[in-house]
């Protein structure tokens, strides 16, 4: 196990008058380079948590190591100035122009101005946002979603290796959030940042996360693990009651068409030899087929009527393939292709488009059972 | 009399200011009769203690500022009864989606309106009217006029547009509206309004004496004709403390006869 | 018109005298607005994360408006005299409330989120303040500053009453000469020459407004 990056122990944060503490000897350990999620029921000290690693809240009892330094007594802006720090309102400061907003950190660090302008322009360019066109506009004039992608390049503003991100997408809507996650993990493989993230949504962080923490009242860890394991094997009702009832489909976004069997379906291949194709789908104890063109594109679904009836050209009979998975999809995606056309099933093609094979909801049920009845055994 | 000068952000305001334990509001009705009370004792004791001359006993007769806060109260009352009569409904006729989009400019004249001097009002309209108790209210109520408008305005348009629309999705007519929505909204800004003009004309009162319109006025101009400062003090102490009871009995109104929920 | 241009006959026979006692308000209006406005700013700030002492100063500074304005500039001649002083005090007392109230609540609404994201990328408070709530609470405070100005032009007329000068002498020796030639004119040109200043002073500030309102929060 790598030299944490961060490392909590045994952090306590408790208010006055309050008697139990917000936080209770929380001992957290953040590999460098990870995604780590802090995800819980409200109130369960999640944000709290987070907010003291940049000690945004004074620990009251407890030592916070980054870089194998003790911080916990350090000066809490230069700290805060070596950590990115996102929040759900984004906090965009409406009196700057972009270029100033994500200028912000670097201009404390006394960077030079060249330096600092080049920074803005290569991180817009990282978000995906024109320089030319965003550089100098306020933020009034953007988007949730523009705002938010600004607020991420304004955290990335002096490189920190360490983003602390609460709820960063959790105002926004879902298609765009869903859109923005994916773009966000993309730059993420780039960068390799040290990434602490909090939210309430399993899914999300089923999503985000190379590790999720479950976390129960005043911080307690529940459940320390990668994705997989948590939802396969839940430590406790407590993760298990969390997780809710559709635990084991939300392993379907974790593992790819890849990983299950492919149904050799009779193919028929262009040009057709009709009476040979419908030997092998008797054969095949099989009344569909799927039509390929000579580069082994899947085209069609036919069928033994249309095979049998010599007056229709095969190329309108039977039923078009409109959907077409790839190895790489999640079985989620498959399972929603599948429900969309009518056979429950939907092929599976390579990167340049040439068939692999066929991909069924009976298989997909029966990984899906096989799973169940492992997580009960253990 | 804090709604004299309300900024125009006053929505944000309210929300903000529930989260201190203590408001300003409430504050108010301690911090008033804390200083009406070092006033009073200001009072008892420059008047136990310091040695009247002739002069200053004439001036500080006990019958005759009986009868000059009489003069005062009389002003104040009738000029604040015309107040709130033309204001309110003025306030709320413009406020109407109906009516011409005036409501904005006249915010702003309005606004201009307080450097209007009193004195000077007072004074022309004693040219135009002549002497008397009648010219004294009207030219008070003509002054009080602008900041109680200006705030019904405000007030009104602070009512959430989202309750009115749900109002206006059930049926409501634009009547109903008024009467069942934006008016018992508005209660506790109106009440407001009507603290402010008592307590404008209450204070403002105190200058009928330059027009012969009597009021304890008299008791500091006499002082000050005749180089009396006990007198001239005597009788602002008695002016400011008549201003703070009737704006601490508007604070009371204000905060209990306020619909609940509001 | 007859009184237009009589009026206007008063005002040209007279403008050393009337050039005075415009600057005597004038005086008034910078040096309460300003002092004023640094007490009630620095009040502002200081009280800014104190909710209790923020309160207590609003309802002290409100007090003062409830004191009519004769008392106030007169129930401090027994300590000071007549003349600048008392009208000063009086004036000065009246001008915090609307500087402090708006001062307090344009820092009040600024943004949570703004103020927590500020913090959070290692701005000291006192960058916080500089750099962040001041510049968006400043067209509030501006509105404020714009109010007390404006109040303190309606209500120096008093300080004729207590010898302190400005455009309340016209009112007043007008008042005192009634029905004499010029008289109304007098009373006229104060009224006349309040309302104008007021009305500069408006435009003026409302120009600074524009100037110093930093670009995106317009």
């Amino acid at each position: 196990m790598p030299e944490p990056l961060i490392d909590l122990q045994d952090v306590t944060k408790s208010y006055p008058g309050v008697e139990e503490p917000a936080v209770k000897s929380l001992n957290l350990a953040v590999e460098p380079g990870e995604i780590l999620v802090l995800v819980g029921p409200s109130g369960c000290g999640k944000s709290t948590t987070l907010r003291l690693i940049n000690r945004m809240i004074q620990p009251t009892s407890g030592r916070i190591i980054y870089e194998g330094q003790d911080v916990t007594k350090s000066d809490p802006n230069e700290l805060r100035r070596r950590m990115g720090y996102v929040i759900q309102q984004i906090g965009l400061f409406p009196h700057r122009t972009i270029a100033e907003n994500i200028a912000t950190v670097p201009k404390l660090l006394k960077w030079p101005k060249k330096r600092i302008r080049e920074r803005v322009d290569e991180l817009l360019e990282i978000v995906s946002m024109d320089p030319s066109i965003y550089r100098d506009r306020y933020p009034s004039e953007l988007s949730g979603g523009q705002a938010q992608r600004v607020g991420v390049a304004r955290a990335l503003g002096a490189d920190p290796d360490v983003l602390l991100m609460d709820e960063p997408f959790g105002a926004i809507d879902p298609i765009t959030r869903d859109r923005l996650q994916n773009e966000f993990l993309r730059l993420q493989a780039e960068l390799k940042k040290t990434i602490v993230f909090v939210t309430h949504d399993i899914d999300e962080a089923v999503k985000m996360g190379d590790r999720i923490a479950i976390l129960r009242d005043q911080s307690e860890i529940a459940q320390l693990d990668k994705p997989e394991v948590i939802l396969t094997d839940p430590a406790d009702e407590f993760v298990e009651n969390f997780l809710g009832s559709g635990a084991v489909l939300k392993t379907l976004t974790l593992r790819r068409v890849r990983d299950i069997d492919l149904d050799p379906m009779v193919t028929v291949k262009q040009p057709v030899h009709r009476g040979q194709a419908l030997a092998e789908m008797n054969t095949a104890n099989t009344t569909t087929a799927v039509l390929l063109d000579e580069q082994d594109h899947p085209l069609r679904w036919i069928d033994e009527r249309a095979l049998n009836s010599s007056t229709s050209s095969l190329d309108r009979a039977g039923r078009p393939i409109t959907v077409q998975l790839q190895p790489e999809d999640t079985l989620q995606d498959a399972l929603s292709a599948m429900l969309q056309t009518s056979s429950g099933m939907s092929v599976v093609v390579d990167g340049r488009g040439k068939y692999l094979g066929c991909c069924t909801i009976e298989s997909l049920a029966g990984l899906l059972l096989n799973q169940g009845n492992g997580s009960e055994h253990s | 009399m804090t709604t004299v000068t309300a900024p125009l952000p006053t929505a944000t305001t309210r929300k903000r200011r529930s989260l201190a334990s203590w408001t300003s509001d409430q504050l108010d009705l301690i911090v008033t009769p804390v200083l009406a009370l070092i006033l009073l004792i200001l009072l008892v004791v420059v008047w136990t203690y310091s040695t009247f001359d002739l002069t200053t006993e004439r001036i500080l007769e006990p019958s005759q500022l009986a009868r000059q806060l009489w003069q005062q109260l009389y002003v104040a009352f009738f000029s604040t009864v015309i107040v709130v009569a033309v204001a309110i409904p003025i306030g709320i006729l413009v406020t109407r989606e109906s009516a011409p989009k005036v409501k904005d400019t006249l915010v702003s004249v309005l606004g201009l309106g307080q450097a209007i001097p009193a004195y000077g009002l007072i004074v022309l309209f004693f040219v135009w009217l002549g002497q008397g108790p009648t010219t004294v209210i009207i030219a008070l109520a003509t002054f009080a006029l602008l900041p109680v408008l200006r705030n019904t305005i405000v007030g009104l348009e602070q009512v959430d547009t989202s309750v009115i629309e749900a109002g206006k999705g059930m049926g409501m007519t634009g009547v109903q509206r008024l009467a069942r929505i934006e008016l018992p909204l508005a209660v506790p800004v109106i009440m407001a309004g009507i603290r402010t003009a008592t307590v404008i004309n209450v204070g403002m009162a105190t200058l009928a004496f330059l027009i012969g319109g009597g009021g304890l006025g008299e008791t500091i101009n006499a002082g000050l004709k005749l180089n009396r400062p006990t007198a001239i003090f005597i009788g602002a102490v008695l002016v400011a403390l008549v201003a703070l009871l009737f704006d601490f009995l508007g604070g009371l109104a204000q905060r209990y006869l306020r619909p609940k929920g509001v | 018109m007859d009184g237009i241009v009589n009026w206007w006959d008063y005002l040209s026979s007279r403008w050393d005298l009337v050039g005075a006692t415009l600057m005597e308000t004038i005086i008034y209006v910078v040096t309460v607005t300003v002092s004023a406005g640094v007490l009630a700013i620095v009040t502002g700030i200081l009280t800014r994360n104190r909710p209790f002492a923020k309160e207590m100063s609003l309802a002290i500074a409100s007090v003062f408006l409830t004191i009519p304005s004769l008392a106030l500039f007169t129930i401090f001649i027994p300590l000071v005299g007549l003349g600048f002083a008392p009208s000063f005090i009086a004036l000065f007392l009246y001008a915090i409330l609307p500087i402090l109230r708006n001062t307090v609540t344009g820092l009040d609404s600024v943004d949570p989120s703004v103020l927590e994201s500020a913090r959070g990328m290692g701005l000291t408070k006192s960058q916080v303040l500089l750099q962040v709530q001041l510049p968006l609470a400043w067209p509030v405070m501006l509105a404020g500053i714009r109010v007390a100005a404006l109040l303190t032009v309606g209500i120096s007329a008093i300080a004729t009453l207590v010898a302190g000068g400005g455009l309340g002498d016209f009112i007043k020796s007008g008042l005192a000469r009634l029905p004499l030639p010029n008289s109304l004119e007098a009373i006229w040109t104060g009224v006349i020459l309040s309302l104008a200043l007021a009305f500069t002073i408006d435009v003026l500030l409302r120009l600074l407004g524009r100037v110093t309102t930093p670009a995106g929060v317009r």
